[in-house]
């Protein structure tokens, strides 16, 4: 058994793999930025077809009076909570290919779109928003509080 | 009771086996940073967006520990990040579980159309596996079959 910590060598590799990692972040050409940008939050919502591709972080009170526009809503989690209970009228496809020609063949590319999923702390949501985008999608808005806060706050549900 | 020279074994079985899992778990991260980075993201634990410098820096580190332990490059100070690493990891998937939130896990592919998984109790397994792995690795009787430092 080691008796005593080896800081030496957790310093050289952890710093090694620091410079590394830094290094090839910055010479490839999908390195990322160093810190994530949170998604900002939309002041106002474009109705009409947005000018460039975009992703929005949107509240309750957004998502509610875009729901009253008669915004579809597509619900990103699995199907199993999708069944157990979703805002009315809200979509969900297992597979990605049938919600793009869906959503293609309703209402085109250019119209809002809000996409959630169970609450502020589920990412699906957000990550289905990149996937949409790189099939065209242009205005897509991410329901932050999703599920919990639509549900508790006693707006329309389904089944 | 199982002797000294075979102790010496085992502890060469877990240190290459734990450095080509962590190997293997470090080339699909690096491939893909961005996904990796939103994975950690999903976990919810980091502020500041402090997930995209650890999705930068944890798959390099995991790939150099990985790289140290197989050929027997400083080995206890490997043996010691590897076995942080699966802590961190535990508690990390653990929290996940215990608030409900139903992410993917990140551990070995990072994306689930690529073939990776959800958290679950499984990978808390299987990383108490690894971590008694580094242990066996630390606690090795002889300094053998390794390449640096020579003792």
């Amino acid at each position: 058994m080691i008796t005593r910590l080896p800081i030496g060598q957790i310093i050289v590799i952890t710093i090694t793999s620091i410079l590394l990692s830094l290094i090839l972040n910055v010479i490839r050409p999908d390195g990322i930025p160093l810190l994530a940008k949170e998604l900002a939050v939309a002041e106002e919502i474009e109705y009409d077809s947005a000018i460039e591709p975009r992703i929005l972080a949107i509240t309750l009170d957004q998502a509610l009076e875009l729901y009253q526009k008669g915004t579809i809503f597509v619900d990103a989690r699995e199907p199993e909570y999708y069944q157990e209970g979703h805002i009315r009228g809200a979509l969900n496809f297992p597979f990605f290919l049938e919600l793009v020609f869906k959503l293609d063949s309703l209402q085109g590319k250019n119209a809002p779109l809000v996409l959630y999923c169970s609450g502020d702390e589920c990412g699906s949501s957000e990550d289905l928003a990149y996937e949409l985008q790189d099939e065209g999608f242009s205005n897509l808005l991410v329901f932050r509080g999703g599920w919990t806060a639509w549900d508790s706050s006693g707006h329309p549900t389904e089944p | 009771m199982i002797n000294f020279s075979q102790r010496s074994v085992i502890a060469l079985l877990c240190r290459v086996i734990l450095g080509i899992v962590l190997i293997y778990a470090s080339i699909d991260k690096i491939v893909h940073p961005a996904e990796f980075a939103k994975a950690i993201g999903n976990y919810n634990v980091l502020p500041f967006g402090l997930e995209n410098l650890l999705g930068i820096v944890l798959p390099v580190l995991e790939l150099l520990v990985g790289i140290c332990l197989v050929l027997g490059i400083m080995i206890d100070g490997s043996a010691i990040i590897a076995g942080g690493m699966m802590v961190v990891f535990i508690i990390a998937i653990s929290q996940a579980l215990f608030r409900g939130i139903d992410i993917n896990c990140g551990c070995f592919k990072v994306t689930v159309e690529n073939g990776g998984h959800q958290v679950g109790i499984r990978r808390i397994i299987e990383d108490f596996i690894y971590l008694g792995m580094a242990l066996m690795v630390l606690s090795r009787g002889e300094k053998k079959w390794e390449l640096y430092p020579k003792s």
